[in-house]
């Protein structure tokens, strides 16, 4: 079989004369690094968050560096859905396709990209950690926190789109080259992921702009509360999708690869990604089901559509599904289920991402309740909430990220993984703790404990009179947070550690898959073999889905007519609420 | 087929199949899809009651109408409820009513954002300063409800806990 064989071409050897890859190298590996270690100080709050719900208050003996339970949370929503997102994925996203093409980023475009959002972490960091800004990470006004949070935050923003620029100049010089050809398939994944983020930023940006930054330097006095929750809900729903769509580039465009097989079908997940971008941007009003102020009728229309985002995971999970029967069946897996115990278990960056699928189901269909009329009455905003997001963006996206470190660790810094048996040992824990821990909450959740609230501070008759009906749910939450902690200290020791250890003889490729049908490798130059792309004879689809242009102005149409009738009562009556510093 | 001269018969044959496969998969899911969306509209259109409803706008969030937390009698074992949510209480608590009243609540906040859940039952709304939504909801069953905020609002957030008692006979 190809795909065990190893071409030639992989040993990208250190001592080749001039190194041109190297700066690459190092800014993947800062963003690698930077976006980790804000996942570190997240993860190690967490804990602290579940042992809140089993009734266990720490933070009074944390008094002097966490001044309550809400200043943590605070600190762990941002660090880990903001900062660590955006950093592992605007590094892969440029990383990944620039490879692929064999093509240089624009480096200064890149590393501004990273210095526009680390100088933004820093001015979060500072406004989170003096408790002035107890705003929990999605920042509803009037709750008011100081203006380093809200400038900090437009700082990530801004940041967290220059990877689109980049993208666009990198697949224009590949098309200049190589011409009447359809994209290779990470860097379509990826740019489509980007332009989809391009489109979900606005709202958040204009509320950031527009409204919370004037308010926070004193330049207004009062602020409107529902624009602004609207404003960040137009974002709020779709960076879901910037969490998942970079775990689905490495699913569809490298795991197939590692785990010894090939991508069943290079249309599908462009598919999936065009149908992400257009379904994923019009609905965000869904998470304001409970919010007055707008018509109830056509809040009805776009939350039914909501199911509509279903459809592409839904591709993807048979698509990938598929693809490692495929490899599991190569590796000799016979019978219903001898493909899936047939696969490289024993690879950490394979167990790690094969278990966040395994998550991914349940965390799927989850959503299609939260995104259903009635059964969203009953949980929303309960415990049920952060229960599917932690198995979604928590453990579907983060466990992957933390798989690719497990191969991606050595080939930038060219040394050996610390312990493949550590790491396996993270990637396990990590969906064990995930996977009790969200039952927990799910099951909490449809007693009506509500989501981010300190409970463990109310008297014991208060907590045991409201919340002892969910009292078992609860301990689980409670024990599965524990379990993360451990599955945090194996992981981290893995990731710091494997940054000092021996030089390796060889530095390991980057795995990009081979698809059905396709070629095998499209570099222009750069020495790497690479690349997906689709069979030009066969593949009408794919050819169609080039027109990303078409395809972006098309949603961007359709946001817009979904939002007209949102806003349109909210500007002909404006609310003026004062600001409230009240953690 | 493969240019690197890497395809086989097992290739070939598992790409048949798959994309067999694949054309009654994507039909199944779009056809769950639209059955899933069938049913949830459906149950909007049932359950109106608990659908929030838009009651009117004000530029002061402050400035809420007198009496707060009134309850007003509407029909027979029918009430309107003003529920006014402020940090950290809820007005009025305990409320009271006969087991089988249809009590319509409209909630709003003075200050920051609230939520108005209703434990056990499908009561959700947000408290949004500055604007009245309304809901509708049946208690069939006897007993007390607790009012829970679920929307962050600060320090005592977790405290902010308001009780409705059902009596046991209708009124």
């Amino acid at each position: 079989m190809s795909a065990t064989a190893i071409p030639g071409a992989l040993l990208a050897s250190v001592a080749a004369p001039a190194d041109v890859l190297a700066p690459q190298r190092r800014t993947m590996l800062a963003f690698l690094v930077w976006g980790f270690s804000a996942l570190m100080i997240g993860a190690m709050i967490g804990p602290l968050q579940a042992l809140n719900y089993g009734g266990v208050n720490a933070y009074p003996a944390l008094a002097p560096i966490l001044k309550s339970y809400y200043q943590g949370l605070t600190i762990h929503g941002v660090l880990n859905a903001y900062i660590f997102t955006f950093f592992v994925t605007c590094g892969l996203l440029v990383y990944l396709p620039a490879r692929e093409l064999g093509l240089a980023p624009n480096m200064a475009l890149w590393r501004g990209c990273f210095g526009a959002m680390a100088l933004g972490t820093l001015m979060l960091l500072v406004a989170m950690f003096d408790n002035s800004s107890s705003v929990l990470w999605t920042f509803y006004p009037p709750l008011k926190g100081s203006a380093w949070f809200y400038l900090g935050m437009t700082l990530v923003v801004l940041g967290s789109l220059m990877p689109l620029p980049i993208l666009l100049d990198l697949r224009a010089r590949w098309k200049a080259r190589r011409p009447g050809e359809v994209t290779p398939l990470v860097t379509y994944m990826s740019l489509t992921t980007m332009l989809m983020w391009a489109l979900a930023g606005g709202g958040a940006l204009i509320e950031l702009i527009v409204q919370l930054n004037p308010w926070a330097l004193g330049l207004t006095d009062t602020i409107d509360p529902i624009v602004a929750r609207t404003l960040f809900w137009w974002t709020g729903h779709p960076i879901v999708y910037f969490w998942l769509m970079p775990a689905y580039v490495s699913w569809y465009g490298l795991l197939s690869k590692q785990i010894g097989g090939k991508l069943v079908s290079d249309p599908m997940a462009r598919l999936t990604f065009a149908l992400l971008l257009v379904f994923s941007l019009p609905v965000g009003s869904h998470h304001q089901f409970t919010d007055p102020g707008f018509s109830p009728v056509w809040r009805g229309i776009l939350t039914a559509l909501t199911l509509s985002v279903a459809l592409p995971s839904l591709v993807t999970a048979f698509t990938i599904g598929l693809s490692l029967e495929y490899a599991g069946r190569l590796r000799g897996g016979l019978g219903w289920l001898g493909w899936f115990t047939a696969l490289p278990w024993r690879d950490p960056s394979v167990a790690a991402q094969v278990l966040a699928m395994l998550t991914f189901i349940f965390g799927g269909a989850g959503g299609i309740v939260n995104g259903s009329w009635e059964l969203n009455n009953i949980v929303h905003n309960t415990t049920w909430v952060p229960g599917h997001f932690h198995i979604t963006v928590g453990t579907a996206s983060a466990l992957t990220f933390m798989g690719v470190t497990f191969w991606m660790l050595p080939h930038l810094t060219g040394r050996a993984l610390l312990s493949r048996r550590l790491a396996l040992a993270a990637a396990w824990l990590w969906f064990a703790g995930m996977s009790i821990f969200a039952l927990g909450m799910h099951w909490a959740g449809l007693h009506g404990v509500p989501r981010r609230a300190w409970i463990s501070m109310l008297p014991r008759s208060v907590y045991e009179r409201v919340y002892g009906d969910a009292y078992f749910a609860l301990f689980l939450v409670a024990i599965g947070g524990c379990i993360l902690w451990l599955a945090t200290i194996a992981f981290y020791t893995v990731f710091l550690g494997s940054l000092g250890t021996r030089r390796l003889d060889r530095r390991p490729a980057i795995p990009f898959a081979q698809a059905f049908g396709g070629r095998e490798s499209y570099a222009l130059d750069g020495g790497e073999p690479v690349g997906i792309v689709a069979n030009q004879e066969v593949s009408k689809l794919a050819r169609a889905l080039e027109h990303l242009g078409l395809i972006t102005a098309f949603t961007a149409f359709a946001t817009a007519a979904a939002y007209v009738p949102i806003f349109w009562p909210f500007l002909r009556n404006v609310t003026a609420a004062r600001g409230w510093v009240v953690w | 087929m493969s240019e690197t001269g890497a395809s086989s018969a097992f290739e070939d044959a598992f790409h048949k199949s798959a994309e067999r496969h694949e054309r009654v998969w994507v039909f199944v899911a779009v056809a769950m899809l639209t059955l899933l969306l069938a049913g949830t509209m459906f149950i909007v259109v049932y359950a109106y009651g608990i659908v929030v409803r838009t009651d009117g706008f004000r530029r002061d969030p402050a400035a809420v109408e007198a009496p707060e937390g009134s309850v007003v009698k509407t029909g027979p074992n029918a009430y309107t409820v003003t529920v006014v949510a402020r940090l950290w209480r809820w007005s009025p608590s305990p409320l009271r009513i006969p087991k089988g009243a249809t009590v319509t609540f409209r909630v709003t906040s003075a200050d920051v954002l609230h939520g108005f859940a209703i434990q056990g039952t499908t009561v959700n709304v947000t408290a949004v300063p500055g604007i009245t939504g309304s809901v509708t909801y049946t208690f069939n069953r006897p007993g007390t409800f607790n009012i829970v905020c679920n929307e962050y609002c600060g320090l005592e957030h977790q405290g902010m806990l308001g009780r409705i008692v059902v009596a046991g006979d209708p009124a």
